[in-house]
């Protein structure tokens, strides 16, 4: 099938699973109370007011935070040109997670500073995974993914001791950071990661040729004029800012950012417009429907949702681990 | 005469106080076959660093029509000078088109789109290297000579005027050896090309740049470079220089019982 193909079918199938997860929730709406309440009718007002004020906002936000994580996810493994490179098993999310849970203790709640204190871990802890791996180890893919789950699970305990001892009531701060979830989520979300998703895919977009040529060999990339440093410098910056915003918001949400690369590349290759584009899209429509899951598989109860991409994603990502090893 | 094309003035390398390039000179004219020969670690994949920039220079210069490389920025040097290197298959699954579309890279801004003349192109660097059928292939399945072939139509697609090719004949059988060099040859490029094997280089290079332990021992055509006197003392083996029989040639024959382990 050809690519555009591909994913004008991708976007009709999350403009209609929009459509469809507005309707999923407690209280029961049909398809045309969410129609008429996106067209502004005044009809049943009980219908726009859950539409526009709890189900859109969380749906935008589910559109985006998948989006923007396997976004992240497909920059961070072309760019390293490690197939196992995600924000989650590169530490981004833990420390993330790390600057937001010092910051909801320290300062007093308030969404920028929250965002920029996770900005601040997520760039510490790429900092680190790069202090492991300087130099020639930084090249080998499983030395950067184990020194990235080292920081991960370094910072992640880290922000649970801390939340642990200052809080008396830290359980539910703990599980929301580290399993994540969209139930904070409202316009002030769509607000926050809307513009770094942006920024992210337009940045990528417009360097898309520099990232096609990271994928042969750094020399090679040299030789038709690119700097490799800067161009990972920037993309890591960014990818670190759209993580700062999710996790933020919505706490850590993990192998999104490993899975749907991997499955956009199987359909629409591996060079960068076609695998940003449908990265965005299936990015998105993954994770509503994951959200939709998280939100009707238990009655009256929510599950986490960093529970349903962690059990997929672990299962996933030992499926790719055994192919790679027949592969060698 | 006209200009040198590519002049290197005293150009050095040091790293951690060590020297790999001393300060050499040598002029290359458009149309030229040039053959960097030495024997392992004489600099020869170093001087290239240096031409095409993932290199910096330590001291000296190099003018590429009689401009200094250090004063053109990255983009404009890849406009100008193409690299042919040792590089393994991609990560992840690229096509054969889509490696040599790469080579458009250095002329294109952040908006550009590829146009219908950039994709004739490619399909014509591909055609010129016998690649046309493979176009869309995965570049994991190509045979060694064809990968070298892709990374040379992925030079074409570059539109420089230097191509420099480090080690192009490497892993490569016999067959393939004389195919590459055919292909660089037939290119109507000015070409610098390390190589180990002094027969080839011999039968297909213009001139010769003899380099041991950094320093340039000799340049000239390969009448004047590869001399049995030369070549033994460099490669510290006994050897004799005759004429091929059939290409007229010279052809180096060593004597591997003189090597002492």
């Amino acid at each position: 099938m050809k690519q555009p193909f591909i994913l004008a079918l991708l976007v009709l199938l999350l403009m209609l699973s929009g459509l469809l997860s507005l309707t999923i929730g407690s209280a029961s709406l049909t398809v045309t109370d969410v129609w008429q309440a996106l067209l502004g009718s005044q009809q049943n007002p009980l219908a726009s007011t859950i539409v526009w004020q709890v189900r859109l906002p969380r749906l935008l936000c589910a559109m985006l935070v998948g989006a923007g994580l396997a976004i992240a996810g497909a920059v961070l493994q072309n760019a390293s040109r490690n197939p196992l490179a995600d924000p989650y098993l590169f530490g981004l999310m833990a420390g993330a997670g790390l600057g937001a849970s010092i910051a909801s203790i320290l300062l007093p709640p308030h969404m920028l500073s929250l965002a920029l204190a996770a900005f601040l871990g997520a760039l510490f802890a790429v900092a680190l995974v790069f202090l492991v791996c300087m130099g020639r180890q930084w090249r080998k893919i499983e030395m950067t993914l184990l020194a990235g789950v080292a920081v991960s699970f370094m910072l992640s305990a880290i922000s649970s001791f801390i939340l642990y001892f200052a809080e008396p009531f830290a359980a539910n701060k703990v599980i929301f950071w580290l399993m994540g979830s969209l139930s904070r989520t409202d316009w002030g979300s769509v607000g926050l990661i809307a513009p770094a998703v942006s920024v992210l895919l337009l940045v990528a977009l417009m360097l898309r040729r520099q990232l096609d040529a990271l994928l042969l060999s750094d020399e090679s990339a040299q030789t038709l004029g690119v700097n490799p440093t800067r161009l990972r410098f920037i993309l890591l910056l960014l990818t670190a800012l759209v993580t700062a915003c999710i996790v933020a918001q919505c706490g850590g949400i993990a192998f999104v950012g490993l899975m749907i690369p991997h499955l956009v590349r199987y359909f629409v290759g591996v060079t960068a417009v076609p695998l940003l584009l449908g990265c965005t899209v299936f990015g998105a429509l993954f994770l509503v429907w994951i959200d939709n899951l998280a939100r009707s598989a238990l009655l009256n109860q929510e599950i986490p949702l960093g529970i349903i991409t962690s059990v997929l994603g672990s299962v996933f990502f030992l499926v790719i681990m055994r192919q790679r090893r027949s592969a060698a | 005469m006209p200009p040198a094309l590519l002049r290197l003035n005293q150009a050095a390398l040091m790293i951690d106080g060590q020297s790999i390039v001393a300060p050499l000179s040598f002029s290359v004219h458009k149309g030229d076959f040039i053959g960097i020969i030495g024997p392992n670690g004489a600099g020869k994949s170093s001087l290239l660093k240096l031409i095409n920039g993932t290199q910096p220079l330590s001291s000296g210069d190099i003018l590429l029509q009689q401009r200094s490389l250090c004063k053109l920025s990255s983009r404009q040097r890849a406009c100008k000078i193409a690299s042919v290197s040792q590089v393994s298959p991609p990560v992840f699954a690229l096509t054969v088109y889509q490696v040599a579309a790469m080579g458009l890279l250095p002329h294109k801004g952040w908006f550009d789109g590829n146009t219908s003349e950039d994709e004739q192109q490619i399909k014509l660097a591909l055609r010129q290297l016998g690649l046309q059928h493979k176009a869309r292939a995965l570049v994991e399945t190509l045979s060694g000579g064809e990968l070298q072939r892709l990374y040379l139509a992925r030079a074409l697609v570059q539109q420089a005027e230097l191509l420099l090719l480090d080690e192009p004949t490497n892993h490569l059988d016999v067959l393939y050896q004389h195919q590459i060099l055919q292909l660089s040859r037939g290119l109507g490029k000015t070409v610098l090309a390390c190589l180990h094997d002094l027969n080839l280089a011999a039968r297909y290079c213009d001139k010769i740049a003899l380099l041991h332990q950094g320093q340039l021992l000799a340049f000239g055509s390969p009448e004047q470079v590869l001399t049995a006197e030369q070549l033994s003392r460099v490669f510290q083996l006994p050897c004799e220089v005759s004429l091929h029989p059939g290409h007229g040639k010279l052809q180096i024959t060593f004597f591997a019982s003189g090597a002492s382990l």
